[in-house]
């Protein structure tokens, strides 16, 4: 565990617009005569988060990039926090091995990224 | 050692800057959706797009230049991160890579003037001047802006700056105040120290230390690796460099450090 996912220093995590999945894995069978059975893939539903963040300050930039560098892109797991809900999501990772990080000008920063809870 | 020319202005990019961190992790997936993830810790790689404008035809010229010293992606070059603070864990002064004087008592979690607990309480025991510094493997003839930010409970207190064998006196009171120190350093060293001097019998807090490859201060970074990056490259073959008026280039440069290499 790589401690929590940080604040920005409105203390949010996330800004309009953001994006929430849900996904529940299920299989379907389906048959020649038409039917199909259908059951559960996993024991609940796995989620994930899509955050854009801009007008960063510098220090909010180097908070996210030291924090993505310490869970070693998608390798690490830690704590979130849903921004919809506040629901604490221990055990989430990156989805992706790469964070892109864009200074447009002096406290203007802007990223984006994702999140995914890992199961188990 | 090859080095990644800085403009006249003292500034090593424009803005936007785009800086992409990439990292390698090996996943096992399994069918009920849990995975066993590993981290290739050598395979990171950052890269950076630089897009210039408006550079004038010396800056345009020793661009050319240096991608040609470089032969284009072929050879590596130490390139000082324009979006980082160059020190390496600004806010973890007890690390390993700070040199301390001897004489000087540090002890962190002290209030910070951004609202946390990230500073630190410096006293200098010893009857002469105590520093805490980095000697970072970046070049004498960049200009450099040191900062930090400052106070003590004694007003007209006194503080030193270090920039390579330069330094600047300064004095601070009860509140925060953010010190800077700006210019070149040793026009032939391959190394420079940057750091904090105190006087004898001094106590005072410090906060957001910090070196840029440019002559003013930014927003403080917290750091961890630092910005200076030995080993980078050109990440392409080619260079277009474009005309867009007398005395007027635009170009676009694309750089990349792997840690494997």
């Amino acid at each position: 565990m790589a401690g929590n996912f940080p604040t920005l220093h409105t203390s949010a995590i996330a800004q309009y617009p953001a994006t929430r999945n849900v996904r529940c894995p299920n299989q379907v069978l389906w048959f020649v005569d038409g039917t199909q059975q259908r059951y559960r893939n996993s024991n609940g539903p796995l989620h994930r988060w899509s955050i854009q963040l801009d007008q960063l300050e510098e220090s909010e930039m180097a908070a996210l990039e030291q924090f993505f560098n310490d869970n070693e892109g998608c390798a690490g797991s830690f704590a979130f926090t849903d921004p919809w809900n506040g629901t604490v999501y221990p055990n989430c990772s990156f989805a992706v091995d790469e964070l892109e990080l864009d200074t447009l000008a002096e406290l203007k920063g802007r990223t984006s990224f994702a999140i995914e809870e890992n199961r188990g | 050692m090859l080095v990644y020319p800085q403009l006249l202005t003292g500034a090593l990019a424009q803005y936007p800057i785009i800086k992409r961190h990439r990292t390698r992790t090996i996943s096992n997936v399994f069918d009920d959706g849990s995975s066993i993830k590993l981290s290739d810790t050598t395979g990171e790689t950052t890269e950076w797009e630089l897009r210039y404008a408006g550079l004038t035809d010396d800056e345009a010229r020793a661009l050319e230049q240096f991608f040609a010293a470089a032969e284009g992606n072929l050879s590596p070059f130490t390139f000082l991160d324009p979006t980082a603070n160059l020190f390496s864990w600004s806010d973890h002064l007890d690390r390993a890579d700070w040199e301390k004087g001897p004489m000087l008592l540090l002890a962190g979690g002290q209030a910070d003037p951004a609202g946390g607990t990230n500073a630190w309480h410096l006293y200098n025991s010893g009857g002469a001047p105590q520093r805490i510094s980095q000697t970072l493997p970046a070049p004498g003839n960049y200009v450099y802006c040191l900062s930090a930010y400052a106070k003590s409970a004694t007003a007209g207190a006194g503080v030193t700056l270090v920039r390579g064998p330069n330094t600047a006196n300064y004095t601070i009171g009860p509140g925060w105040r953010r010190i800077t120190f700006s210019g070149g350093a040793n026009a032939s060293a391959d190394y420079v120290e940057f750091g904090i001097e105190v006087p004898a019998g001094v106590a005072l807090d410090i906060y957001g230390a910090q070196v840029e490859p440019q002559s003013g201060a930014s927003g403080y970074k917290p750091s961890g690796r630092g910005g200076v990056y030995p080993e980078t490259s050109f990440r392409d073959d080619t260079l277009a460099i474009t005309a867009i008026d007398v005395n007027r280039h635009s170009a676009t440069v694309n750089l990349i450090h792997a840690k494997h290499l």
